[in-house]
């Protein structure tokens, strides 16, 4: 069995969870349990994109931020 | 219970009028021996506290000198050896470097550490990261943003420190030279492809010939590759820098930044700050203002720690081993570049 690893199935996913109203960011991180994850990061809430995102990509868990948007300072 | 609670209040209470009886024994002594220990080699401070054995503090007062560092007996000699006890009490020997009045990062420094003011003349302020090296020279390293006004900046240009909003003027406060950075790309920017661009510009002849007034422009959708934001400044005076982070001391190596690591950095705006890394490997699309939006890869996200006027500042462990090149944030998130993308790309090393 070859099962993508967390970085290959996201790097898969981005493109399109990126070209979703008000995501601006996808990388990796841990749940409270200390299990890796997908973290989207959204601009700010938006019920119609958080409807799109799905629960899980590969065999891996998805969760949603608000982050607010990101500047360069 | 109320009982058991009042002696513990009568032993605390006893234990302090105790200390507070140590104490008032031990600041005569000092007072009289102050100046002998002061006038020995490296020591900048003394006072009482208690005594650390095994690098855990005990419950004994003692006599703590401090030393700007530590050197071996052998290398001292006997008048500057610092006893081991003063009329019975213990002395104790701790490293605190050199000890300087407080200065904000935003003020003049010469020389100049990492984590003061900085910037190219025609921006505001950012951040001076740490010093690397390429080639046996050094160089000031920052973010394209800071030192090389968001790609708009000339090789050459004068970097001022502190920035021009920190009152830092040109040619006056200037301490380096832009020397090179990393052209970011923004979304939406100017495309550099050949076939879009013929394309655009058959459409553009045609429109021209037909009396329209509209143009096409071919332009990237997303930037593809930006790692990193950074760029390399050379010093005027190398004299005029030290190889250390205000506030931290000096970088022991680099290191990787691993999920749920712990982290610092010292910044011209918010100053000393903590964080931990909560995601890795990140796509973001960061805001660079007037409308442009850049898509940077492979970066690290850590809480907020950050404010306009940090972008720049070198994130360090705890350890003091560079992770990161801080250069974007939110009101929840600071984005930092991996430090092995930044010196990679730039070919220069600590």
């Amino acid at each position: 069995m070859n099962m993508k690893t967390i970085s290959e199935v996201k790097r898969a996913s981005e493109p399109e969870l990126l070209a979703l109203p008000d995501v601006v960011s996808v990388g990796i991180g841990l749940d409270e349990k200390e299990n890796q994850v997908i973290v989207v990061g959204l601009a700010k809430e938006n019920e119609r994109t958080l409807a799109l995102i799905p629960h899980n990509l590969g065999n891996y868990p998805v969760i949603v931020k608000i982050t607010g948007t990101s500047r360069a300072q | 219970m109320k009982a058991i609670s009042l002696t513990a209040s009568f032993q605390s209470l006893k234990k302090g009028v105790l200390m507070d009886t140590v104490i008032s024994s031990i600041i005569p002594l000092l007072g009289s021996v102050r100046e002998s220990l002061m006038s020995r080699k490296n020591v900048v401070a003394t006072g009482i506290g208690y005594k650390t054995a095994s690098g855990k503090k005990t419950g004994e007062l003692s006599i703590i000198c401090s030393v700007e560092r530590k050197e071996p007996v052998s290398r001292l000699t006997s008048s500057d050896l610092l006893p081991k006890t003063v009329d019975g009490i213990s002395t104790d020997v701790v490293a605190t470097g050199r000890i300087r009045a407080f200065q904000p990062p935003t003020g003049r420094f010469r020389p100049a550490p990492g984590g003061v003011s900085i910037g190219h003349f025609e921006i505001t302020a950012g951040t001076l990261g740490c010093l690397v090296h390429r080639n046996g020279e050094l160089f000031i390293l920052s973010n394209n943003h800071v030192l090389a006004n968001s790609n708009d900046a000339s090789v050459g240009d004068a970097i001022l420190q502190p920035g021009p909003y920190d009152g830092g003027l040109n040619p006056a406060d200037k301490i380096a030279e832009l020397a090179e950075f990393v052209p970011i790309t923004y979304s939406g920017s100017s495309s550099s492809c050949p076939v879009a661009n013929s394309i655009a510009d058959v459409c553009n002849f045609l429109a021209s010939v037909t009396g329209s007034d509209t143009r096409l422009q071919a332009v990237h959708v997303q930037g593809a590759d930006n790692l990193v934001d950074a760029a390399l400044a050379r010093p005027i005076n190398p004299a005029d820098l030290q190889n250390d982070i205000h506030g931290f001391g000096s970088i022991a190596d680099t290191a990787e930044g691993t999920l749920g690591m712990a982290v610092k950095k010292s910044g011209r705006t918010t100053g000393l700050t903590t964080g931990e890394i909560q995601q890795i490997d990140v796509t973001v699309n960061v805001s660079y203002g007037a409308g442009r939006v850049a898509r940077f890869h492979d970066q690290l996200i850590a809480g907020a720690m950050s404010q306009g006027g940090d972008s720049g500042s070198a994130v360090l462990d705890n350890s003091n081993h560079l992770v990161g090149l801080l250069f974007a944030g939110s009101d929840e998130t600071t984005v930092i570049n991996r430090i092995q993308n930044v010196f990679s790309l730039l070919g220069v090393t600590l």
